[in-house]
């Protein structure tokens, strides 16, 4: 059997018969690999920082104003936190654009674009799920569909984690993992979610960004590209 | 066939792991050991290998920093390596092309 290191003392004509006896599609094979490889290289690398600080932020002022207002019905609470989401998504695609703007980047490149396409499906979902109640089901179902919202955002944090750092996965975990230990409190008995819809919005939504966000302004490199 | 391209090709960068590891530094302007490792689901052992190589040929430049208090190894195309690759690509297309039934 020919040892790896001997291969690279054979003349290029024996590889090259080898090569071509073996396989003509070799090239072609090849090249898919390498370009399958380049897509899975090329990860989402804007400074995410700023944004989850700007998520944080807007997270935290809807918990304040749904709590001291206080927003009650269902319907305020699906408006104040939709509103929340959209001025949180047209926040964070400012703050990305101008990075890339800065950069002197296109800001739709492929990775962002990959992020994008992971984020959408989970998030189009949540939305769907929380609306629906709104119409159908009484106004005490705010937690539950808060709930849902958390859940959800915790699979499109994940998804798009596979085109992003590895932190971002563990931080939808960390959504995923607590709706799940919430419910069980919740069914055990151990934890009273009564009325608490707006507190575990701006949690989550809040507070846990503020955290990570601080957290990434800290260690995140300073120059980032997509 | 004309095996003209097949003989020019680099055969550093012929290589399967080597293959990969430039191909994914191609895409990023630098990734980290632990990136390429994961990714690429090689061992510790292999990778440093094949980085060793590719960085003797001048392909890869590597750098050592620290990240919160950990070391963290940085790998990157250099120019020559960029080129290199570019040119690989060019004749794996070329391969392609003239393998084609007419």
């Amino acid at each position: 059997m020919v040892k790896l290191s001997e291969l690279s003392l054979l003349p290029n004509t024996t590889l090259y018969c080898k090569v071509t006896g073996m396989d003509t599609n070799w090239a072609e094979e090849n090249l898919q690999t390498i370009r399958t490889l380049m897509e899975r290289s090329a990860i989402y690398r804007r400074a995410l920082a700023p944004i989850m600080l700007f998520v944080g932020i807007v997270g935290v002022t809807a918990a304040a104003i749904g709590l001291l207002l206080p927003v009650g019905t269902l319907y305020g609470f699906l408006i104040l936190w939709i509103s929340a989401a959209v001025l949180a998504l047209a926040g964070a695609f400012r703050i990305a654009r101008r990075q890339a703007l800065k950069d002197k980047e296109p800001f739709w490149s492929p990775p962002t674009r990959r992020v994008t396409q992971a984020l959408v499906p989970p998030l189009a979902a949540g939305l769907c799920l929380g609306v629906l109640p709104a119409f159908f089901g009484p106004s005490e179902i705010a937690v539950a569909v808060a709930l849902v919202w958390i859940l959800f955002y915790g699979f499109a944090l994940h998804a798009a984690g596979f085109f992003m750092r590895r932190g971002i996965k563990v931080f939808g975990w960390l959504f995923i993992a607590s709706v799940c230990l919430l419910i069980y409190g919740a069914a055990a008995g151990w934890i009273d979610l009564e009325n608490k819809a707006h507190w575990l919005m701006g949690l989550f939504f809040g507070v846990l960004h503020l955290a990570y966000g601080a957290y990434l302004y800290l260690t995140e490199k300073r120059k980032n590209a997509a | 066939m004309n095996p003209e391209p097949f003989l020019q090709l680099d055969r550093v960068i012929h290589e399967k792991g080597r293959l990969a590891i430039m191909s994914m530094l191609a895409a990023s302007p630098e990734l980290s050991f632990t990136e390429l490792r994961d990714a690429l689901a090689m061992t510790d052992g292999n990778l440093t290998t094949h980085i060793r190589a590719l960085q003797e040929t001048g392909y890869v430049s590597v750098a050592k920093s620290y990240q919160n208090n950990r070391p963290l190894t940085t790998c990157s195309l250099t120019a020559p390596g960029r080129k290199a690759f570019a040119e690989y690509i060019n004749l794996l297309e070329q391969i392609v092309r003239q393998n084609k039934p007419r």
